[in-house]
C-alpha cells in the first residue's frame, strides 16, 4: 500500500493531508488509536501520531528489520531513500519495503531534506532494545567516510581499543581527566588521541560520544551486526493435508462433547467459586480427572466455556456464590455441533485468559486458579493471532515439525514482534497446544476448516468443518454384559436421555454406558416407569434387548418405592384408634393439617408449639415425646428479644452525605463562574490546535510565539523554538533568555508562526 | 472419517464392533499391544495399558507401529494426547538394559543418562546396585536381578533383560504324537513362549495349557521344575506328561506334602514350597537341588506372594506361566511382568471355541426367591452372615433336584462354598461329596470314577475348582462361591469346557437368592461371563424343569 512519495512535505501533516484516502484509512488501521477520538484535522492527526506514547504502540507492531531500518534513519538523520539500503545489513528488497511500511505507519515522512524519522521515534529506541544498533546519529557536519578510515588507521592500538570499547557501550563514555582541545601532536592518552581526531566528541558534563559517521565506518558502513532481513524458518515437516483436517476435527469434535458434559455435570452439581473469583484447585483436579486430561487441559475447557457466556458465577441453592452455566448454555447445546465449535473457537481467539498458567504458581507462591479474574494477559490475544496467522501462512500440508517446530515458532513469532516481552515463548507455546486442543489445529498444522475463520468467515469454517465431523447416529448396541455402545457421536437429545437411564463408563468417538440398579432408579426418581424404561431401551437398540437387562429393570422398579418418605412437623399417636379417629373429624382441627398413617399414628404439618396449645383448645390432653420416645415435660420458653442496635450511626452517615453534596454543589457553582468568566473571543486556538501547531514546530524546527501565563498570573508572548513536547510539559530554546526551558503546556493559550 | 471397525476412546479403551469386515484383520493387529478388556457379543473392548504397550515393545513392536495401527483401523479421529501417550509409554522401556559384562558381571545399563540418574537415586532399587562402573553402567547384584526389574517397573522404567539365561542341566524330552496332534495354537504359543525367553502363555480352561508346557519342555531339552497348585492337580499333570512325551515314569518327581521326590521332571505345589516352618521356608531348597534348565508355573493368577519372592532369585532361569486369565484379584500382573516374563500369546475364548477346541456353553442364572421367614432371618442378621444365610437357603436344594432330573444321563457337577450346604445336598441327591477333608486317594477314585461314566454326579467343594480334568462334566450347577471372585467363575467354567462328544453344549447353572447380596456377588461373576462372550440367561426358579 502506498509506495515511496517522491514529493517533499513542509510537516508530517502536510504529508498526511496529501495522502489518498486508502493510505490514510490503512494508517488509522494500523494505530487504531490515533483514530480515537476522532482526530479534528490532519494536523491533530499528526500530533497524535507523534506523541510518545502512540509512538511506542506502533514501535511494538514492527518486526525486527522494520526497527533495523527506523533505527538506521534515526543514525543517518534525514537522508535520501537509497541511503538505508545501504546501511542496513540484508536484502535491498526487504529493507525497502520496510521503508515504505515504516511511511505508511508514519514513523517517517518525506521532509525537504529527505526522509527522516519523526524525532520523538530516536527518543523511543531506547539502546539496547531489539533492533536498535547503539549508533549515535550522525553530525551535522560529517567527515567524510574516507578520512575517518585514514584517521582510525593511524590511531595507535590503545585508542582503537577505546574506541571500540565506547562503540560497544552505546556511543557514550565519560572522560575523567581527558583534556579538550589538544591537537593530535600534544595527545598524552588513548582518549586525547581520539578526542583530537575527531573521533570522540566532547559533550557537557565531561561526558564524549562516538560520532554516528564513525560508527558506521567502524562497523564497516553499516548500522547492523546481522542480517534481519531474513526472518527465522519454520522447522516444518510433510503431512497430508486431509490427516492434519481429521486430526483437528476430532480434537474440535471432542472439545464440544467435552463441554457439553462440563456443563451439563455442573448445572446439576454446580462448584463453587473462591471468594477470589476462581475455580478451586480441588474442583479442576476431579474435572481434569473425569475428562482424563491434565489440570491446564480441563482449565482451557472452563476458561472457554466461560469467555463463550456458558458458564458464570452467579448464587448457588443455598446462596453461596457458584459457576453454573448461563441461559445461553441451553441455545448451545441446541445447535449442530459445528456451529457449537465456532462459538467456542471465537470465543478463545478473542480471550486474553492464560489458562496454561495454571498448575503452576504465581510470583507470590500461590497457584493460579482457573476462571480466577487474573488469569489474564494483555498481549495475548496478539500473540495468539500471529501464531496462527505464522501457520496460516505455511503452505497446505506443511505442519509443524516433532520437537523443533514450537522452538523455531517462537524464534520468528520474537522477530516478527522483538520488543514483546520475554515471557511470549510460553504464550506461544500455548496457543499452540490450546489451538490443537480446540481443533483449529492438528498435528501441529493448521486446519483447512480454522483458515476462513482466521480470515473472518465463521460461516465458511462451520460449513467445512460440519463436512468432516461424524454424522450423529440414533441407535445404541445393547449387550449382555449390561452395557449399551454408541458406535459413535450421539444425538445431543438421545445422549442425554440415556445418560439418565445409565452410567457413562467411557467416552470419546463413541460412548460406553452401562445399566446398574443405580442408574434405572436414578431414571425412575425422575418419573419414568419400568415400561418406559423398556420402551426407550429397545426402541434406541438396534440390536435385541438382552434378558438380564430386562430383568435389571424388573427388578429395580419392583423395589422402588417400597419405603416411602414425607415431611410431617408432629406426630400423634395414641393406643386409642377411635380418639385419633375422632380428632380426625373434628371439625376445628381442620387447619392442623392431620393425616393418617396408621390406624394408631397421626402426622400433622403444624409445628409442635402450635399444635399443642390447639390440641388443648380442642379438649385433648397431649404430652410431648422426646426423640428417645420418653415423656418431655417442660414450662414455656421466656421470651427475650436482642437489643436493638444504636441509632447514631444513622445520624453520622447523614452529616457525611450533606457534605458531601455541598462539595458538589459547590463545584458545580465554581464551573459555572469559570463559564460565565470566559471571553468570547473565537480566536483563540483550542488546546488540541495549539499541542498539534507545537508538534508540527518540533517537527519542522521552526520558531513560534506562545502565548504563555507566568506563576503570577500575567500573560506574555515569548519567542521560542520548540525541542519536544512530553508528559504535559514542552521543552524549548527561549529566545529571551536565550536558554532551554521547560513550559506548562495548559499555561500555553495561543501558539502562532512568526512570519517568514 | 474412515470407515474402520475401531473407535479409539479418550480413556484409552479401544472399541472393536466384531460384525464389520475388517473386524479381524483389525483385531489381530491390535492384539499385541492392547489387552482385551471385555468381549461380549457385539462390540469388544480392548484397553491401552502400560503392561501391555510394554508387553509390545518386548515383543519387538514400536511405537510407531502401533500409531499407525490405531490410525488406520480407527473409525474417527484418534485423540492426539492418547498418540503422544502411547509413543512416550513406549519409549520408557528398554531405555534402561540388564546386561551381562564380561568383567563386572550383571550390569544395568543405558545411553539415557538423565533416566539412569533418576534411578540411581530412587530409595527402592537402593541397596540392590553396586559401584558405578562409568557414566552409564551400573554393577548389579546378581541376586537382585529380579528385584530391580521388579522396582524398576514400579518407577515406569522397566528393565529390558539381556543377560540370557542359563541352559540347565541337559535331559533329552522329546513330544510323542501318537494318535494325537498338537493343535496349531499350542504350537504358536510354545514357540511365541521360546522366542520371548520367559514369559506367560494365556489360553483359556480347557484348551490344553499342559501340552503347551510339554512343548516347551520339548525345547528346552532340560531338566524342568513345574509348580502346580494342588497334588491332585500334580498328578494330573504327571500322567499327562507320561501320555504326551517320551519321558517314563522314573524321570517324573512329586513334591508335595505326601511325596519329596526330586527327579529330572518335578512337578511341586506352591502349597509345600510356600509352608514356613519357624520363619523360614523348610522346602526352598528344591529350588536349587537342580540345575534346572526350565521352570512352568501352572495358574499364575494365583502365584501367591511368597513365590513371587522366591521368583526374583530364579532370573537367569527360563520361566514359562501358564494362566486362564492374566486377572489377579490382588493387582499384581505388574509382579508377573516383570518376575516371570511378559504375556507371549494368547487367545480369545470363543475363537478356540469356534475352532472346536472347547465346548460351546450355555450359562443360566436360576433365581429363587426366599420365602418370608428367611427374607426376616437374613434382614437381621449380621453383614457377615448373610452371604451364608442367602447362598445356602434350603430352597436352592429343590432346584438342583430339578436341574438334575431335567439332564437325565448327563455328568454332572454340584459345586458349592459351604461344607454343610454341601453335605446337605450329597444326602438330598444321594450323591458322593468331595470336600477338603476327603483322603486324595477318595478324591481320585471319585474322580476316576466320574470320568469313567460309573458315577454320573459329584457334589464338590471349591478343591475341585482348578485343574481337575473332568473332561466328561457336561453340566455344573453352582449354589455358591467366593464372594464373586472373577477367575473362580472362569475356573468352574473351565470345568465344562474340555470339548464333549458330539459336539455337546455344556451347561452351566448358577442358583441364586433373589434381593440378596448373593445376587450381588452372582451379578459380579456373571458380569466377568457375559464379557467373555458368554450371553446367560436368566430365569425364575418356578420356571426351572417346567
Amino acid at each position: 500500500m502506498g509506495g515511496m512519495s517522491t514529493t517533499a512535505h513542509r510537516t508530517l501533516a502536510d504529508q498526511l493531508r496529501s495522502w489518498s484516502d486508502e493510505r490514510l484509512a490503512l494508517l488509522l488501521h494500523e494505530r487504531p488509536d490515533l483514530a480515537t477520538p476522532a482526530p479534528h484535522d490532519s494536523g491533530q492527526l499528526a500530533s497524535r501520531a507523534a506523541a510518545r506514547s502512540s509512538v511506542l504502540r506502533a514501535l511494538d507492531q514492527l518486526n525486527l528489520l522494520e526497527l533495523c531500518v527506523l533505527d538506521a534513519l534515526v543514525v543517518v538523520g534525514q537522508t535520501s531513500a537509497d541511503e538505508p539500503l545501504e546501511v542496513v545489513a540484508g536484502d535491498p528488497v526487504a529493507v525497502r519495503a520496510a521503508l515504505t511500511r515504516l511511511a505508511d505507519l508514519a514513523l517517517a515522512w518525506e521532509s525537504p531534506q529527505g526522509l527522516r524519522a519523526l524525532t520523538t521515534v530516536a527518543e523511543a529506541l531506547a539502546p539496547g532494545t531489539p533492533g536498535v544498533s547503539g549508533l549515535r546519529p550522525v553530525s551535522p557536519d560529517p567527515l567524510p567516510a574516507a578520512e575517518i578510515e585514514r584517521r582510525l588507521a593511524a590511531l595507535s592500538p590503545p585508542a582503537r581499543a577505546l574506541l571500540e570499547h565506547v562503540l560497544d557501550a552505546g556511543g557514550t563514555a565519560t572522560t575523567g581527566t581527558a583534556r579538550h582541545g589538544v591537537g593530535p601532536e600534544d595527545a598524552a592518552t588513548p582518549a586525547e588521541e581520539l578526542l583530537a581526531h575527531r573521533l570522540l566528541v566532547p559533550r557537557s558534563g565531561g561526558t564524549v560520544t562516538l560520532p554516528g559517521e564513525v560508527g558506521l565506518v567502524l562497523r564497516g558502513g553499516r548500522t547492523t551486526t546481522y542480517d534481519a532481513s531474513a526472518p527465522p524458518v519454520l522447522a516444518t515437516s510433510e503431512r497430508d493435508q486431509t490427516v492434519v483436517d481429521r486430526a483437528a476435527a476430532g480434537a474440535a469434535f471432542e472439545m464440544v462433547r467435552r463441554v457439553e458434559l462440563v456443563l451439563d455435570e455442573w448445572s446439576g452439581a454446580p462448584p463453587s467459586a473462591l471468594r477470589s473469583g476462581g475455580l478451586a484447585v480441588r474442583d479442576l483436579r476431579a474435572l481434569a480427572a473425569d475428562l482424563h486430561t491434565d489440570e491446564p487441559g480441563a482449565a482451557l475447557l472452563v476458561e472457554v466455556a466461560a469467555a463463550a457466556g456458558l458458564l458464570t458465577t452467579a448464587a448457588g441453592p443455598d446462596g453461596d456464590p457458584r459457576w453454573i452455566p448461563t441461559d445461553a448454555f441451553d441455545a448451545w447445546t441446541a445447535k449442530p455441533t459445528a456451529e457449537r465449535w465456532l462459538a467456542l473457537a471465537v470465543a478463545w481467539l478473542e480471550s486474553p485468559r492464560l489458562p496454561g498458567l495454571v498448575g503452576s504458581r504465581d510470583p507470590s507462591g500461590k497457584p493460579w486458579n482457573a476462571l480466577s479474574p487474573e488469569l489474564a494477559g494483555m498481549h495475548q490475544v496478539e500473540t495468539r493471532t500471529l501464531t496462527l496467522a505464522l501457520l496460516a501462512g505455511l503452505p497446505p500440508g506443511a505442519v509443524l515439525a516433532a520437537g523443533t517446530g514450537t522452538p523455531s515458532l517462537v524464534a520468528r513469532a520474537e522477530w516478527e514482534r522483538p520488543r514483546r516481552p520475554r515471557t511470549r515463548a510460553d504464550q506461544v507455546a500455548w496457543a499452540v497446544t490450546e489451538g490443537s486442543a480446540l481443533g483449529l489445529l492438528g498435528l501441529g498444522g493448521l486446519a483447512g476448516f480454522a483458515r476462513p475463520l482466521l480470515a473472518g468467515d465463521g460461516a465458511a469454517a462451520t460449513a467445512a468443518l460440519a463436512g468432516l465431523l461424524p454424522e450423529p447416529i440414533d441407535h445404541v448396541l445393547l449387550q449382555a454384559d449390561l452395557t449399551a455402545v454408541a458406535p459413535g457421536p450421539l444425538e445431543s437429545g438421545l445422549a442425554r436421555q440415556l445418560r439418565l437411564v445409565a452410567d457413562v463408563e467411557s467416552g470419546g468417538g463413541g460412548t460406553v454406558y452401562r445399566f446398574t440398579p443405580g442408574s434405572v432408579r436414578r431414571a425412575l426418581d425422575v418419573g419414568w416407569s419400568a415400561a418406559e424404561i423398556h420402551g426407550f431401551v429397545a426402541s434406541v437398540s438396534r440390536t435385541p434387548v438382552p434378558q438380564p437387562l430386562t430383568y435389571l429393570v424388573d427388578d429395580t422398579a419392583r423395589t422402588f418405592g417400597t419405603v416411602r418418605v414425607g415431611h410431617a412437623e408432629a406426630f400423634l399417636r395414641a393406643d386409642d384408634e377411635s380418639a385419633l379417629t375422632e380428632l380426625l373429624h373434628h371439625p376445628k382441627a381442620a387447619s392442623l393439617g392431620l393425616r393418617r398413617l396408621a390406624p394408631t399414628v397421626l402426622v400433622s404439618s403444624t409445628p409442635i408449639d402450635v399444635l399443642l396449645p390447639r390440641l388443648r383448645e380442642l379438649g385433648v390432653a397431649p404430652v410431648v415425646e422426646s426423640p428417645d420416645g420418653t415423656v418431655h415435660v417442660a414450662r414455656p420458653d421466656l421470651l427475650r428479644a436482642r437489643t436493638p442496635k444504636d441509632h447514631r450511626g444513622r445520624a453520622l452517615r447523614a452529616t457525611r452525605e450533606a457534605a458531601h453534596v455541598s462539595q458538589v454543589v459547590g463545584a458545580i457553582r465554581a464551573g459555572d463562574r469559570t463559564e460565565s468568566t470566559r471571553p468570547a473571543s473565537a480566536e483563540r486556538l483550542t488546546p488540541a490546535g495549539s499541542m498539534a501547531a507545537l508538534r508540527e514546530a518540533i517537527e519542522t524546527g521552526a520558531t513560534v510565539v506562545i502565548g504563555y501565563v507566568d506563576n503570577q498570573g500575567a500573560s506574555s508572548d515569548r519567542l521560542v523554538d520548540p525541542l519536544s513536547l512530553d508528559g504535559g510539559s514542552l521543552t524549548a530554546r527561549d529566545h529571551r533568555s536565550d536558554d532551554v526551558r521547560t513550559f506548562a503546556v495548559h499555561r500555553i493559550t495561543t501558539v502562532r508562526d512568526v512570519p517568514a | 472419517m474412515n470407515d474402520g471397525p475401531l473407535i479409539v476412546q479418550s480413556d484409552k479403551t479401544l472399541l472393536l464392533e466384531v460384525d464389520h469386515e475388517r473386524a479381524a484383520d483389525c483385531r489381530k493387529a491390535i492384539a499385541p499391544f492392547a489387552e482385551l478388556e471385555r468381549s461380549p457379543e457385539h462390540v469388544h473392548t480392548y484397553r491401552l495399558t502400560p503392561l501391555g504397550l510394554w508387553n509390545a515393545r518386548a515383543a519387538g513392536h514400536d511405537a510407531e507401529q502401533v500409531v499407525d495401527t490405531l490410525l488406520t483401523y480407527s473409525r474417527y479421529a484418534v485423540p492426539h494426547a492418547l498418540l503422544v501417550d502411547v509413543a512416550e509409554t513406549m519409549a520408557r522401556y528398554g531405555r534402561l538394559r540388564l546386561e551381562k559384562h564380561p568383567v563386572h558381571g550383571l550390569v544395568l545399563a543405558s545411553n539415557d543418562r538423565p533416566v539412569l540418574e533418576e534411578v540411581l537415586r530412587a530409595k527402592k532399587v537402593a541397596g540392590m546396585l553396586g559401584s558405578r562402573i562409568d557414566d552409564d553402567t551400573v554393577a548389579v547384584h546378581a541376586s537382585e536381578r529380579g528385584n530391580l526389574k521388579q522396582a524398576l517397573l514400579k518407577l515406569g522404567w522397566p528393565a529390558e533383560d539381556f543377560a540370557g539365561y542359563v541352559d540347565g542341566e541337559a535331559h533329552p524330552i522329546a513330544l510323542s504324537e501318537v494318535e494325537w496332534h498338537l493343535r496349531t495354537y499350542q504350537r504358536e504359543a510354545a514357540d511365541s513362549f521360546w522366542h520371548g525367553g520367559s514369559g506367560v502363555v494365556v489360553l483359556p480352561c480347557g484348551a490344553g495349557k499342559t501340552i503347551v508346557g510339554a512343548a516347551a519342555m520339548a525345547e528346552a531339552q532340560a531338566t524342568t521344575l513345574i509348580l502346580v497348585t494342588n497334588t491332585v492337580s500334580a498328578r494330573q499333570w504327571k500322567d499327562e506328561l507320561l501320555r504326551r512325551t517320551s519321558l517314563t515314569e522314573d524321570e517324573i518327581g512329586e513334591y508335595s506334602g505326601a511325596v519329596k521326590e526330586v527327579r529330572p521332571v518335578t512337578i511341586a505345589t506352591y502349597q509345600v514350597l510356600t509352608t514356613k516352618r519357624k520363619g523360614v521356608y523348610p522346602h526352598l531348597e528344591l529350588l536349587d537341588a537342580r540345575d534346572w534348565g526350565l521352570i512352568v508355573y501352572d495358574e499364575v493368577h494365583l502365584l501367591p506372594a511368597p513365590i513371587f519372592r522366591m521368583t526374583a532369585n530364579l532370573q537367569a532361569r527360563r520361566r514359562l506361566g501358564l494362566t486362564a486369565t492374566l486377572v489377579r484379584e490382588d493387582g499384581r500382573e505388574g509382579d508377573v511382568f516383570s518376575l516371570i516374563g511378559p504375556k507371549r500369546y494368547d487367545a480369545p475364548w470363543k475363537d478356540i471355541e469356534a475352532q472346536g477346541w472347547i465346548a460351546p456353553a450355555d450359562c443360566v442364572e436360576v433365581r429363587v426367591t426366599l420365602p418370608t421367614t428367611e427374607r426376616l432371618a437374613y434382614a437381621t442378621a449380621e453383614p457377615e452372615e448373610r452371604y451364608r444365610l442367602a447362598s445356602c437357603t434350603h430352597h436352592k436344594i429343590d432346584v438342583v433336584r430339578s436341574l438334575v432330573a431335567s439332564h437325565p444321563g448327563q455328568p454332572t457337577l454340584v459345586i458349592g462354598q459351604y461344607i454343610d450346604q454341601l453335605d446337605e445336598l450329597a444326602l438330598a441327591l444321594d450323591a458322593p461329596v468331595i470336600k477338603g477333608e476327603t483322603t486324595v486317594r477318595e478324591r481320585q477314585r471319585l474322580f476316576e470314577a466320574f470320568r469313567a461314566g460309573e458315577v454320573g454326579l459329584l457334589v464338590v467343594s471349591k478343591v475341585a475348582n482348578f485343574s481337575i480334568d473332568l473332561p466328561s462334566a457336561e453340566v455344573a450347577i453352582q449354589v455358591s462361591g467366593s464372594f464373586g471372585s472373577r477367575q473362580e467363575e472362569a475356573q468352574r467354567l473351565g470345568r465344562l469346557l474340555r470339548p464333549k462328544s458330539e459336539g455337546k453344549t455344556a451347561h452351566f447353572y448358577t442358583i441364586v437368592s433373589r434381593d440378596t447380596v448373593d445376587a450381588d456377588f452372582a451379578a459380579n461373576r456373571q458380569r466377568f461371563l457375559a464379557e467373555q462372550g458368554y450371553a446367560y440367561r436368566i430365569v425364575d426358579a418356578e420356571d426351572v424343569g417346567a
